[in-house]
């Protein structure tokens, strides 16, 4: 009985190896790109806004690149969360080996992954992370598709104060970010020569309003700046903005393009209308390749939820790969090669022309000012005027 | 002066909204003594249903208000039914786990029904806006919230704690033994003030969706909320509930128009302050 156990076992393994090795032999080299993103949770729009790109860009461009099979591996990041973050990275450097990496997401999770990613020498795309000095300064092998915070809050003081709004409130939300876009911000206003009407700082949990609106009020300015994380505080100060008759009053309302995200404008509701804000993307940027993007992503993946910016910060970091290892076809992965080959690269994505930075990875882009309208019944984030070729500092 | 005053009416208008949030918290936390924290997304699935009934099936606003109550109000029978009333004789810590844990389950059971995104939520014209009274320039929402919120809380007070139910609750939560030995139906008056409780809390969540957007973490987010106003009101009663709310409102508002930089700072302070001064609320009794 043992014996014939053992004769068992033994013939096991020898036809798995077998097959196994005939596997290795006839299959072709793979690639395998890690993807980031929080799958679960509140945040887990992220994630699948990133895999509805994903899936459209291959099932537009194939499965192959370069000769090579591309896999997926995906891994959920639960949010801002810089221990499983690291956790993540060093599962699927280590064991999955993977040769490209899509995220992680958040700033956060960027910083815990970067030395890890630069030890390993593992290319990396950042596609949802907008602090300055977090690219090409922790990895040099990571290149950013998002934006860096100063693209969007600069431009607008100079929008402002070129149209007459000369006196400008500037209500940011009370974490890092939103102290770097208020010093952003007031830097690029007093350049172009306008006055800081007053400022606030509010609470990233903070459900009322009115007594910041009465106090903007008070100041009698001729604009209102905000800068609001993605989410209800966004809906929130719109819709109090609105409520308390601020807006009636004839002040105009600017922001970063993140108070009028995609994702959830419609949830704003009419309050969002005629909201001025700089942004990297827009549905409906006017051009032939952004027309093609819109129409095939919303047959594969549906209306909603409505294409955010997530989702083109994964498309062009796509593009890159398959364009890198097409570039590298017939030879073995060379992580330098890839990066070399990234770095310094303009191309035309759907949100319009982008450079990579040659020294840095970091991106250089236009910056679309926007109005909310409604085209055919739905708000949008209609593009009026943009500044070309914006810096990442 | 005006803008002393609208501060004023914008604070009570807030502590109306917080009360009317955590009056169905107040009712199962402080009266039936069972720590709740699912009344959260007993609130969550309120909003829910307004915009589900809203929207798919065209009820108008004010209509969609009795749905919600009924329809959470029944919702919280079945979960009372089948899982809280086996939890009556357990500890707090018990009941805190047991209902945090259905919180995390309401926020996958909400992405999956409805979407991990923002609703849109519709507001009647004539619920938007401002409306001048008396020289002031005052959001009608607000102004509506204010009645609605009184309105609540006028029938509460009388019919919970002055009505022969509201002495039959009080009744059981002191002691279900003698009462049920009197001959009270102790598990249908707790199931009814359950519901009463539930369809509470979702009025709560489909009266403030507006204005604090709607999406699966609602919970989470306001929870905390509700535990300051419950706590700081005091157990057991629903004027003390109101006060709290009113008192945090008008507080919360002024403190972020007069002191922005200390902004949402206030109603943690008072909160604290409180209760080192009360530790069982304003108008709690000691137990």
């Amino acid at each position: 009985m043992k014996i014939a156990m053992k004769i068992a076992a033994s013939l096991l393994v020898a036809t798995s190896a077998a097959v196994l090795s005939g596997f290795g032999a006839s299959a072709q080299e793979t690639v395998k790109i890690g993807i980031l993103q929080s799958y679960s949770g509140i945040t887990s729009l992220g994630g699948q806004q990133t895999d509805s790109t994903v899936k459209l860009f291959m099932q537009k461009y194939g499965d192959t690149a370069g000769g090579k099979k591309i896999e997926l591996v995906r891994r959920d990041t639960t949010g801002p969360n810089p221990e499983v973050a690291k956790r993540l990275v060093q599962e699927v450097v280590t064991r999955e080996k993977v040769q490209v990496l899509i995220g992680p997401d958040y700033t956060p999770n960027t910083l815990a992954a970067a030395p890890i990613l630069m030890e390993a020498k593992v290319p990396s795309f950042v596609t949802g992370a907008a602090t300055t000095g977090i690219v090409g300064e922790k990895s040099k092998y990571s290149t950013r598709t998002f934006f860096a915070v100063p693209q969007l809050c600069k431009p607008l003081a100079a929008y402002a104060v070129k149209n007459g709004w000369k006196r400008v409130f500037v209500a940011v939300a009370d974490f890092a970010p939103g102290h770097d876009c208020e010093k952003y911000f007031i830097e690029a206003l007093k350049d172009a020569s306008g006055t800081l009407a007053g400022n606030l700082r509010i609470p990233v949990a903070n459900p009322e309003f009115s007594g910041y609106m009465q106090r903007i009020r008070d100041a009698k300015a001729d604009a209102l700046f905000i800068f609001m994380p993605i989410g209800e505080l966004s809906i929130g100060i719109l819709r109090a903005v609105n409520d308390s008759g601020l807006k009636a009053s004839g002040i105009k309302i600017m922001g970063t393009g993140d108070i009028t995200d995609e994702t959830y404008i419609d949830a704003v509701g009419d309050a969002a209308l005629g909201t001025i804000t700089t942004g990297i993307y827009s549905t409906q940027h006017d051009s032939a390749l952004n027309k093609e993007f819109v129409k095939d992503y919303v047959a594969l993946n549906g209306a909603k939820p409505r294409i955010g910016w997530g989702a083109i910060a994964t498309w062009d970091a796509m593009r890159m790969t398959y364009d890198a290892l097409n570039a590298q076809a017939g030879a073995k992965f060379d992580p330098d090669k890839f990066a070399a080959f990234i770095h310094g690269r303009t191309f035309e994505s759907p949100r319009g022309p982008i450079t990579i930075d040659k020294a840095n990875g970091d991106i250089v882009q236009n910056i679309y000012i926007r109005r909310v309208d409604k085209v055919n019944g739905v708000l949008q984030n209609v593009e009026i005027e943009s500044f070309k070729d914006v810096g990442f500092k | 002066m005006s803008s002393i005053l609208t501060v004023l009416f914008n604070g009570v208008a807030y502590g109306f909204l917080l009360f009317i949030m955590s009056v169905g918290l107040s009712v199962t936390l402080g009266m039936m003594n069972f720590v709740n924290l699912a009344q959260a997304s007993f609130s969550m699935f309120g909003g829910y249903v307004k915009v589900t009934a809203m929207q798919s099936f065209g009820v108008p606003f004010l209509a969609s208000l009795p749905i919600v109550f009924i329809v959470i109000g029944a919702l919280s029978i079945v979960v009372e039914r089948l899982i809280f009333r086996h939890f009556y004789n357990t500890d707090d810590l018990t009941q805190v786990l047991l209902t945090i844990g259905l919180v995390f389950m309401s926020i996958a059971i909400a992405t999956y029904a409805w979407g991990g995104t923002y609703q849109r939520i519709d507001m009647p014209s004539w619920l938007t806006g401002q409306r001048d009274v008396l020289g002031l320039t005052l959001e009608t929402y607000r102004i509506f919230l204010i009645a609605i919120g009184a309105a609540m809380a006028i029938i509460l007070v009388l019919g919970l704690e002055r009505t022969q139910l509201g002495a039959m609750v009080r009744a059981c939560v002191d002691n279900r033994r003698v009462a049920g030995a009197c001959g009270l139906n102790t598990e249908l008056i707790f199931a009814l003030t359950f519901a009463i409780g539930g369809g509470l809390a979702g009025l709560g969540g489909a009266l403030s969706a507006n204005l604090l957007g709607l999406d699966p973490n609602f919970p989470l987010r306001y929870l905390v909320y509700l535990l300051i106003i419950v706590s700081v009101g005091g157990m057991g009663t629903i004027s003390g509930t109101l006060i709290a709310g009113l008192a945090l409102g008008i507080a919360d508002v002024m403190g972020k128009y007069y002191f922005p930089q200390f902004g949402g700072f206030v109603i943690y302070v008072l909160t604290v302050a409180c209760m080192l001064w009360r530790p069982h609320g304003l108008l709690g009794r000691q137990t």
